[in-house]
Order: structure tokens, then sequence, then C-alpha cells
């Protein structure tokens, strides 16, 4: 038993003092705990080190069995502690007033939403592990590396090119990586989506001589919500995803329906032992709604691109192939959302593909998906499939240095810009192009 | 006529802390103005009701352990007040009031010596280094938790295990020793795995590997050759024929071939594994006899276990753990060990080489039938 040292009166007191302490008082006193674990951890500066902190942790209480035809018999009665008799289970205390700093929502089983069958859900931070090839499980979809022909062919044109392309996507990087800061060096959150709206910019240019590119609108911090069958499982994409470029137009069909049909031939590709529901968040309470987003009689309804940027959060960093993963499913997403909005809820192959293009950058590469959707009849494995074209991993430059690298004595990269690779603009370009031109 | 007083009181005797030095308050300004009330008509009966209530109350105003006590200021002028008044009505009224006067006395006394603060005063909050909440947590994940370090200090805040203090800064990894740990609802004979990750544990001297399968990933103990990509199996099912187990798979005792070298030994079924986790160590499944298996951990001590107890196959990670040199005393600082005593102290028996037999073999299993008796004798 540790040592407890008593407060009481102390001995500067006189003696008679001591004496005349009424019942009252003395009752009082010995009521006094002395329990070192009830002193709460506190700091006494009148008593030794020892007594400070808290006792030893208290034991886990044993679980008692209920049988249901013996009642246990309980000192609730006797309203003090028998020896021999068990303790008393009471009800729990609720507070006849709404208190809504000690608030308890419900149960999950409570809640109006609650269902039979899990959903698992995709949002903006789920970072699934087998990447790219999940994604492609579960949007039921057929990769194709590298864009479409005819898409790269149009920044190829002449007469589809910005007058000093070159230069002026240089002098873009420089102002997102060089002279947007009074620092040195302007941080990742802020120069990648400054650069990606001055490319966006940079395209914009272009309207001079293709009309229909003012035909579309930038949009940000929408939810879009979608939710489809597979294989007995539910899944949605749901949540913030990022920036969007709605068009009045549709795109039109990459793929024609030769290929598509062909899709049938095609298996996915399965990863056991891991299950394709991996990662993805899985809820009994969730809300079966498909939403583009947009309300009914927006001018601009159709969905051209979306733009991914990187962000200095880092629950919100994001390997390559979980950002591609990401960029698969946001945009099949935002494309079934649309095609169940225009064609309906019953699954069906369709009849006009519905095509959503999808950027992300971190400021120096580039990941570009094109997806079109062929068909909502998710269930079965087997059937039309969707297809996405990949192209990954493009370098706009090679090294945006604001101070100049050197290994003993010798520059081994310059400051400013260094390495600039022309090509991935130009498929920036392109897709940006595709639908209007 | 009964005090309503003496009722009041009684129920602030259960209750506790300032909730009861505030019904008491009321209680003596009450008893007050009981003093001053007209509708009773005998001076005397008043004084002594008066008084009565006023002791019950000032005997109410105990001290109780909570140091709120001496953190709120009671209002002494008051007090003293009613005080005061009581003794002069008791003075006015004929009836022998002297012994509740000194009743009355006593507790003003009490009051006046423990009204001053006489615990100490809080200057700073409450000190939560060594709270162990940070090890509470009951659900599973693959997250690395934050964990404070004990510098072999227990719950009351003296050293009990010498040597131990400062150190790099370490996450605990939850590490599942449950092997055969099915996922919520799909319980089967046997289900397979793949890894993703092998890294070192600051925890341990041995690796961890991160395994995936199903919905669900898990750490768990590394063995000798695991790498990136692997598939390994875990299985409940003891076959008659003993099982060709690759390495990092994991059986029941009953289902290995004798001779097998084995890791991550529980010896409860289902407890998880608590024998044979260190870095590059194994144990030698030595016999199997009728339910039992009998098997040898590496200090060369033999137990016997349930065959249904899990092991895994293969050496445990990071074999070369004991043939590194620590080189400095810096880096045994890095580890957290702190450096021991330099008074030279007699060595006692506890000294030098032992050579002495093994133990004999302890057994884990409940066996009442002789036939196993005979069996477990080595």
């Amino acid at each position: 038993m540790p040592k407890v040292v008593l407060h009481g009166v102390r001995s500067t007191e006189p003696m008679l003092l001591a004496v005349q302490i009424g019942n009252a008082a003395r009752s009082a006193f010995l009521n006094y705990s002395h329990r070192r674990c009830d002193v709460g951890g506190r700091r006494f500066f009148s008593v030794t080190c020892s007594l400070f902190g808290r006792g030893p942790p208290s034991r886990k209480e044993k679980k008692t069995l209920d049988i249901p035809g013996l009642e246990r018999v309980t000192y609730a009665d006797r309203m003090h502690f028998v020896p021999g008799l068990a303790k008393p289970i009471f009800p729990d205390w609720q507070r006849d007033w709404h208190d809504p700093h000690h608030y308890r929502g419900p149960n999950n089983e409570e809640m109006k939403l609650h269902k039979e069958n899990p959903c698992y859900v995709f949002n903006q931070r789920t970072k699934i592990l087998e990447g790219v090839r999940q994604a492609l499980w579960l949007t039921k979809s057929k990769l194709i590396q590298g864009l479409p022909e005819h898409i790269l062919s149009l920044a190829d044109d002449p007469a589809n090119q910005i007058e000093d392309q070159d230069e002026r996507v240089q002098q873009a990087i420089r102002h997102s990586r060089f002279w947007d800061t009074t620092t040195i060096r302007p941080k990742r959150d802020r120069f990648c989506p400054v650069l990606l709206r001055d490319l966006l910019h940079l395209c914009g240019t272009l309207q001079v001589k293709h009309t229909s590119l003012s035909k579309r609108i930038l949009a940000e911090n929408y939810r879009v919500a979608a939710l489809w069958n597979r294989e007995k499982d539910v899944f949605q994409v749901r949540g913030l995803n990022g920036m969007l470029l709605n068009s009045m137009t549709s795109l039109p069909a990459v793929a024609q329906s030769g290929e598509v049909l062909a899709t049938e031939n095609h298996t996915l590709e399965t990863f056991y032992p891991i299950s394709p529901t991996i990662d993805l968040q899985c809820t009994y309470v969730y809300d079966q709604k498909n939403d583009t987003g947009f309300r009914d009689g927006y001018p601009y309804p159709h969905t051209h691109t979306l733009f991914f940027t990187e962000t200095e959060d880092s629950a919100a960093k994001f390997k390559p192939e979980q950002l591609r993963a990401k960029m698969i499913m946001f945009a099949f997403g935002n494309a079934l959302a649309r095609a169940k909005s225009l064609h309906g809820e019953h699954p069906q192959v369709l009849e006009h593909p519905v095509v959503v293009q999808s950027i992300a950058t971190d400021g120096r590469l580039f990941q570009f998906i094109v997806l079109q959707l062929n068909t909502t009849d998710l269930g079965p494995d087997t059937g039309v499939k969707n297809l996405v074209w990949m192209d990954q991993d493009q370098l706009l430059y090679d090294y945006a240095k604001c101070r100049p690298l050197i290994k003993k004595k010798i520059v081994t990269v310059p400051a400013g810009l260094s390495g600039y690779q022309p090509e991935t603009f130009k498929k920036f370009l392109a897709l940006h192009l595709h639908g209007a031109v | 006529m009964q005090n309503p007083g003496h009722k009041l009181s009684n129920t602030i005797h259960r209750e506790r802390g300032w909730r009861r030095h505030q019904r008491a308050s009321r209680l003596v300004c009450c008893a007050v103005k009981l003093c001053a009330c007209e509708t009773v008509t005998s001076e005397s009966v008043k004084g002594v009701m008066a008084l009565s209530a006023l002791a019950r109350a000032l005997g109410s105003l105990s001290l109780s352990a909570s140091s709120n006590v001496a953190q709120r200021v009671r209002p002494a002028p008051l007090l003293s007040q009613t005080v005061k008044q009581a003794t002069e009505l008791c003075r006015y009224s004929s009836l022998p009031c002297s012994r509740l006067l000194l009743t009355v006395r006593k507790t003003s006394f009490c009051f006046g010596t423990q009204l001053q603060p006489w615990r100490g005063i809080l200057t700073s909050a409450a000190l939560c280094q060594n709270s162990t909440r940070w090890k509470q947590r009951t659900k599973y994940t693959i997250r690395p938790i934050g964990k404070k370090k004990t510098g072999g200090r227990d719950h009351t805040g003296k050293i009990r295990t010498h040597g131990i203090g400062g150190g790099h800064k370490q996450r605990y990894r939850m590490v599942d020793f449950q092997r055969l740990h099915f996922e919520a609802g799909k319980e089967s004979e046997f289900f397979e795995e793949k890894v993703i990750e092998v890294r070192y544990d600051p925890c341990r001297s041995a690796d961890i590997a991160l395994v995936a399968g199903g919905s669900r990933k898990r750490w768990i103990i590394a063995t000798e050759n695991m790498q990136v990509g692997d598939v390994i199996k875990t299985s409940r099912t003891i076959g008659r024929m003993a099982v060709s187990a690759n390495e990092g798979d994991s059986y029941p005792l009953g289902a290995l071939p004798i001779g097998s070298l084995f890791n991550n030994l529980e010896i409860y079924p289902g407890k998880g594994a608590q024998y044979v986790r260190a870095a590059g160590t194994c144990g030698v499944l030595l016999r199997k006899v009728n339910g039992t298996a009998i098997v040898q951990l590496p200090s060369k001590r033999q137990i016997q276990v349930l065959e249904t107890c899990m092991a895994t196959v293969g050496r445990v990670s990071n074999v070369d753990h004991n043939k590194r040199i620590i080189g400095k005393a810096g880096r045994n600082r890095w580890l957290g060990i702190r450096p021991s005593s330099g008074l030279w102290q007699r060595k006692g028996g506890w000294a030098g080489r032992k050579i002495k037999p093994i133990p004999p073999m302890k057994s884990y299993v409940n066996l009442p039938s002789a036939a196993a008796a005979a069996g477990t004798t080595s």
C-alpha cells in the first residue's frame, strides 16, 4: 500500500482546537478520500513528489453472465453495498432536454438511410491499392495506352496552333514557378493551379479562330454523385473532385461502334487475393442518387474535361498510380451521372457514348485520360466494356530551378527553366480543342 | 413543526462538492431568515430553531476532498455575520441554549480555522505525460500510432527498470500476431494474402510486412525471404498427410511435417503468436503426439502445445541482427539504452558462466488421460 500523507490540521494550531473539532466537521474530515488515484494527478507544493501522478490503472470490470431464467439478486433495494449480492445495473441516465454539447447521434441502424447491403464509396481522398487495374475493374473498362490518333492530330494542324506557342508556354511556366511570389520560390499548391490557369488561358486565345471554344465554362467545387452495381456490390463515386470544363455541346464518340462491340471479347483483369473493394469506404448508410452536380437547365450541361491539381495537404498527396485511378473513377462518375440523366436508370448499352476527358498535373508531370462510357450495364463482367485511353507521366519540362544546382563547384543544372518539352502542351491543346474543331 | 432545515441538511450530507456548499450556505441564510421571521410567536422557540438549523447547516458545510474547495472563496463575512446574529438571538432567549451555542461556536471555530486554504494552490494544469491513452486504442489500423516513452518509469513516477531513456522517436505499428484472423463474415478453411511492403519496425528487431487480402490490410512479422508481391497462405485444416509448406505460409502445428522450422508460435490456440518473434529466430517441430505437438524453442527449451496452434513456416526476417556491431556509445543512446551505473558492485551468485541442464518440458496442454502422461515424458 503506498504511503499517504494525510492533510489535516497543522501542528502550529493550538491543541485545544483539535479537541474542539465538532462532530460534523470530524465526520466531514473522515469522509476525505485517502486514495491517491482520486487526487487527480495534480501537484501539491506541500507534499512530497511521490503523491504526484495517478494511481495504478483501474481494473477492468468483469463481465456478468445473464441467464434469462435466473435473475441476479442485487443490493439495489437495500440502497447500500451488501457483500454477496450482485452489483445492480441501473438504466442509463438521459438528459430531459437537448444539450447540443452532449449530443450523441443515432446509431447506424437507426438512421433513415440505413440499408441492408453495404455501399463502397470512392471519394476524393481515396487511394486504392491496385491503382489503375482496380479502377478499370470497377468501371468495367478496357485500357488502351496512348491517346487516340485523331485527337493528337488536332494539335499538329498548323491552323490550330497558337502563335509563338512554345515561347508563350515557357513564359507561363516561368510565371507560375518563378515570378508569382515575394519569397524565393512559390509552394506547389500555389504554382500548380496558376500554371493550369495560364495554360487554359493560352488555349482560350484560340477562340478567335474557333468560336465554339467560347461556348465553354469552368466550374469549381461542385459535387458529383454516381451509383452503380457491379457483381452484387453497390459502388458510388461521390464528392468534390476537381475543376470541370463544361461545354454546350457534347464530345463526339472517340471509338466507333465496331471497336466498341469488339470490347465484348476482352476479359477484365482481376487481382486475387485482393478484393476490388479494398480501400473503398464501406458504408451502410447511404443515399442512392445520381447527380451531375448541376441543376436541369444549366446552359453548359456536357462534361468536357476534368482537371486535377496537386495540393500541399499531406493527406491529399497522391502517387502517380493512385492519381490516375482517381482520374478514371471521377471521369467515369461524371459520365455515368450524365448518361443516367439522359437515358434513365435502366442499365443499357448506349447508342451515343458519353466521352469525358481528364488531365492531372503536379506542376511538372501531366497525366491525360480519355474515357468513353459505352454501357451502363455494369452488373455482369461480360458484355460491352467502356474504353479508357491513357497517356501517363508526360513531363512538361525537366527543371525549373530558382537557384542553380551546384555539385562540386560545377553548375549541373542552371537556374531558370530547362528541358522544355513541347509535345506535352500539344497534347494538352489537342484535348482542349477536341469537340470544338 | 418539523424544522424545514432538518430535511434539507440530511440531503446535503449525501451531496458533494460545490453543490453541497451552495445548498448549505442557502440553509444558513434560511436559518438567519428564520431568526427574523415574525410568524413564530415565542422568541425562545425561534431562537432554538434558528440555532439548531444553523448548527446543522454549518455541519453540512464540511470539507470534501475536492481541491475546488480551496479555490472557491466562501463568503466568510456573511457566515460570521450569521453566527453573530444567531448568538445574539440566543442571548436574548431564555432557554438554556448554551449547548447549542457551544456547538455553533465549535463549528464556527473549526470553520474559522479550516476556512483558510490548507491545501496547495494549483498553479499548473494536470500533468498527462504518463497517460497510457495512446495504447488504449481497440480498433485495428495500419496507420502508425504515436508512442509515449516511459523512461523506465512506472505509474508512480519512479524508475522501475534502469537504463531506459531517450532514443529516437518511435511510432507503433499495430502488428496482427493472430495469423488466422479472418475478415468479418468471411470465415473459410484457408485464405491467401499478398505482400505489399516489407519494412523496418522501430519497436522490434524483426521486419514487418504489410499484407493485403480481401478488403483489408494488416501488418505481420515478415519471414526471412519475404518479398513484395509474394502470396502467402493461412490455413486451419489438419490433414492426414503433412503439408509441404512454403516459407511465409501459416498452418497449425499438426499440419506441418516433423523437423520443419517455424516462427510466430501460438501456445494457446487463437490467442495469437507469443513465442519465436525475434529477428532470425526459429523453432523446430520435434514430434507430434496424439493431439499435441512438441516443439523446441530457440532457447533449446521444449514445450508441448496443442496441434491446433498456428505457426508460420520459416525463420523470422532480419537474420543478421545478432551480428550487428553497435560501434559507439551514441548508437546505444539512439536505441534508448542509457548507460549502466558506473559504481563498482561486488557480483553475486547471478554472475559468471552457468552450465546447467535444460529445464524439463513445459506442457501448455491439460491432458487428463494416462496415455498423454506417458507421451509427455521426454
